[in-house]
């Protein structure tokens, strides 16, 4: 019965804010529904049992990226945004791309109508860090690569002409 | 409301929020407001990953190990894109999508 109440909140949760930061007019409080549709996630995965997983989506997405993004919005923002439209003159046609879609997704979701959770959850970080550092070592060192390279590519692109 | 929790539930909560962002990926003029709604989308992929793991293979980190991954490469998408926004709104002075007409010369 718990877990019920834990999911349905969390899942009502994540869908409202996640429909907020699609459908606000305003940026900033976009932005901050952001940060609140990925803590529901990142509850969700708690409910999972994928305890590393809620830490780094803490760490990672509620105070890392939705920071920055509110950061840039603050950064970017003008008052007379607030008047125009946010949406495109296309709206229709996307409702009825995403209309199209559900419908194959809820056909993938239906088949595992029956598969119920099997045993307790137990912590995962251990294993998860005898993975990366045994078998995927390869992919986990590529990955760091990619993250030095974003860093040096967003100092690149944000760096001024004069401050060579 | 009783019935016990399946894969399906974890499923459909992740192709909702998918399609939401989806959605706001196809509709939202603000490019800082598509890159929201990029973010949206690979947490949608991750939920699926992290319920895989928990409902097919019990005791399995596969699942959650992919879902690692695929939070830092949306990171690492996330600082260039906005780092690219912040250099394009310098030279453009907007920030809709509409307007980026740089390349048309």
């Amino acid at each position: 019965m718990l877990d019920q109440i834990v999911f349905y909140s969390l899942a009502i949760l994540t869908l409202s804010s996640a429909l907020a930061v699609v459908l606000h007019r305003n940026t900033v409080h976009s932005s901050l529904f952001l940060g609140l549709s990925l803590a529901a996630v990142a509850g969700l995965y708690a409910s999972l049992g994928a305890d590393f997983l809620f830490g780094a989506q803490i760490m990672v997405y509620v105070s890392g990226i939705a920071v920055l993004v509110m950061f840039v919005v603050m950064l970017l923002g003008r008052a007379s945004d607030l008047h125009l439209r946010q949406v495109n003159e296309r709206w229709m046609a996307a409702l009825l791309v995403c209309a199209v879609a559900s419908v194959g997704l809820f056909k993938v979701a239906r088949l595992h109508s029956a598969t119920i959770a099997t045993g307790v959850a137990s912590p995962s970080t251990h294993n998860i860090g005898r993975l990366f550092l045994s078998d995927w070592i390869l992919p986990f060192e590529l990955i760091s690569l990619v993250l030095l390279a974003a860093l040096l590519g967003a100092v690149f692109f944000t760096r001024t002409e004069n401050a060579r | 409301m009783t019935a016990p929790l399946t894969l399906s539930h974890y499923m459909i909560v992740a192709g909702l929020l998918f399609l939401i962002g989806f959605f706001g990926a196809l509709t939202r003029r603000n490019i800082i407001g598509i890159l929201m709604s990029i973010e949206l989308m690979f947490n949608a992929a991750n939920i699926n990953l992290a319920a895989f793991d928990r409902f097919l293979h019990p005791g399995g980190v596969t699942g959650q190990a992919l879902a690692l991954f695929v939070m830092t490469v949306a990171a690492a998408e996330i600082v260039v894109g906005l780092a690219l926004l912040l250099a394009i709104y310098r030279g453009t002075n907007t920030v809709y999508a509409e307007d980026f007409n740089l390349l048309k010369g």
